[in-house]
């Protein structure tokens, strides 16, 4: 049973556009940027620092702090001025803290869709839509292609990647989740909801996920927790019977689930939310841009990791935002070029 | 107490009053009173649905709400192809009564409340918004083609789906398009072996689409359903 309920006392009424049901903290109408910024990594959060320092009003929409390339690792010794060895996520607690010293506004949503073309630029999380003058997309190239045997054949027949979507699907069945990162973690509690038995799979012996969020999950009674886990197959013919896995150090087995809920990452740059629409790419599949780190659609700018640089350091990323950051100014302030900026 | 918030009441009627042009009437079928109770021990939204609807025409003066039941109006289940025993089923209606084949099976609920203000701007207007080369494309059509597109409210994703069903019905005289919400109208999503939203099914299965697609894959699976079918 779907809980409508929920939805309808909630405070975000029935699911209205943002801003109209809530503010967020920022200044005046809380719908309406100059900037935002899709991604929380050093190219999203470099850029949001130097927006909101120029007086832009800036809006850093992010998924994770836990779910980018910096965000997962664990020792940094080489970032300039910060003497290490430090962590990802410390050092983007960092980042993220500056940036908003100077009013930028930091909310830690998934983006579910933009279109680059119109301006103002409109963005959608799940549960507000914001207007924005120009965009930086600093998502990063942890993206991936279905990879699991049998996960791109019965996607839709029990695969799912959207367990608010699908939950329902599967009451009292068991599911697995399979992934390490704080949206899986969180999926998987929604699923317990749902589902009568949670396998958690995780090919490590840990999640990227707050400590509170991961006791929880591998404490709830509906939960299996298998970790040092690898997927080797998703069974089922026409739809999901089962998911074969391979604990370390221990043989195959075969759990009976009906539904398998993918979380895990790759290295494609992370373009979904423009559900197809998407700006020119390279031939090896990144976002083209040009020196000023825009790409072919007008105000829309790509930073950090999407622009498939070969050499990939948290610094270079940094200085890709910085970059579109000036360029962004000089457009919405009218200037001709970029000034020397110190 | 209203469903709707005061707050988002006053979004709601303000995005009416700038947005809306034309009249739209919301037909909304339900059961025979008879047999009211009954069914709203087996789908709690019932209740919710009409609900809904009257706080919603209540907001502009150019949305009207009529209720029908297969007791007292069965001609009108028939004139618009909605099956006696289904509800809640909602038909949007142009100026005029223009019917564009538009359908809600179940409620227009969670993130599909904001594709039900969408549709109701573009039928009060008379055209979608869709890209011109996708409305070319449409007009051409000459082969009926049946939307059912399959979601849950609970679902950031469908939306998009519904909107396009709904505009391609908007453009085509030959399409018409269902949301259907799949907790509520459970045997079709079982029918149509559902088990992630949203899912799209063109004329019964000739052609399906799994997830939220962009405009020009749509309507490359409809002309693809349409060539199939004949």
């Amino acid at each position: 049973m779907l809980e409508l309920g929920s939805l309808i006392e909630s405070n975000d009424g029935w699911r209205l556009p943002a801003g109209e049901a809530g503010g967020n903290g920022g200044d005046g109408d809380a719908t309406h940027y100059d900037v935002a910024v899709i991604g929380g990594g050093p190219a999203g959060l470099s850029a949001a620092l130097y927006t909101a320092r120029a007086g832009l009003r800036t809006i850093v929409l992010d998924k994770s702090p836990y779910a980018g390339a910096l965000g997962l690792t664990d020792k940094i010794e080489n970032y300039p001025g910060v003497p290490g060895p430090v962590r990802g996520v410390d050092l983007l607690k960092t980042m993220r803290d500056q940036a908003l010293s100077f009013g930028a506004v930091y909310i830690q949503e998934t983006v579910l869709s933009a279109d680059g073309r119109t301006t103002p630029k409109e963005i959608i999380t799940a549960s507000r839509t914001i207007r924005a003058e120009r965009l930086i997309v600093a998502t990063g190239s942890l993206g991936r292609v279905a990879s699991l045997p049998g996960e791109e054949r019965l996607l839709g027949r029990g695969v799912s990647y959207c367990a608010t979507c699908d939950g329902a699907f599967f009451t009292g069945q068991p599911v697995a989740v399979v992934g390490e990162n704080e949206e899986a973690v969180e999926e998987a509690l929604f699923l317990t909801r749902f589902a009568r038995k949670v396998h958690f799979i995780v090919k490590g012996h840990t999640v990227r996920a707050s400590a509170e969020l991961t006791a929880e999950l591998r404490e709830h009674p509906r939960v299996t927790w298998h970790e040092r886990t690898r997927v080797k197959e998703i069974l089922g013919d026409t739809r999901v019977e089962g998911i074969r896995i391979l604990p370390s150090g221990g043989s195959e087995e075969i759990l009976p689930v009906k539904g398998v809920f993918v979380y895990l990452q790759g290295n494609r740059p992370i373009l979904d939310f423009f559900q197809g629409d998407v700006p020119e790419l390279t031939p090896e599949g990144y976002v083209k841009v040009n020196e000023e780190m825009e790409t072919s659609f007008p105000g829309v700018f790509a930073v950090g990791d999407l622009t498939g640089k070969r050499v990939r350091q948290a610094v270079l990323a940094a200085a890709d935002g910085v970059l579109a950051a000036l360029a962004v100014e000089r457009q919405l302030r009218g200037r001709e070029k970029i000034r020397a900026a110190w | 107490m209203p469903l709707l918030s005061a707050k988002d009441r006053e979004y709601v009627r303000d995005f009416f009053n700038k947005e809306l042009q034309g009249k739209v009437e919301l037909v909304l079928f339900l059961p025979a009173k008879a047999e009211e109770a009954r069914a709203s021990r087996e789908n709690p939204y019932l209740p919710q649905m009409l609900e809904l609807m009257q706080e919603l025409t209540g907001l502009s003066p150019k949305l009207a709400l009529r209720v029908v039941r297969p007791d007292t109006d069965p001609e009108v289940f028939a004139l618009y192809g909605v099956p006696l025993g289904a509800y809640p089923v909602l038909a949007l209606l142009g100026e005029g009564g223009v019917d564009y084949g538009i359908r809600f099976y179940g409620i227009p609920a969670g993130y599909e409340f904001r594709t039900l203000m969408d549709d109701l701007v573009d039928v009060s207007r008379g055209h979608s918004r869709l890209k011109p080369e996708t409305i070319r494309q449409l007009a051409d059509l000459k082969t009926d083609l049946d939307f059912q597109v399959f979601v849950t409210p609970t679902c950031p994703y469908c939306p998009k789906a519904v909107r396009l069903a709904h505009q391609f019905a908007l453009e085509s005289p030959h399409i018409r398009a269902d949301m259907i919400e799949a907790t509520e109208f459970s045997e079709l999503a079982n029918q149509f072996n559902v088990y992630g939203v949203p899912k799209t099914v063109i004329n019964q299965g000739a052609q399906e689409i799994e997830g939220a697609v962009p405009e020009e894959m749509f309507l490359e699976a409809a002309l693809a359903a349409a060539a199939e079918t004949g």
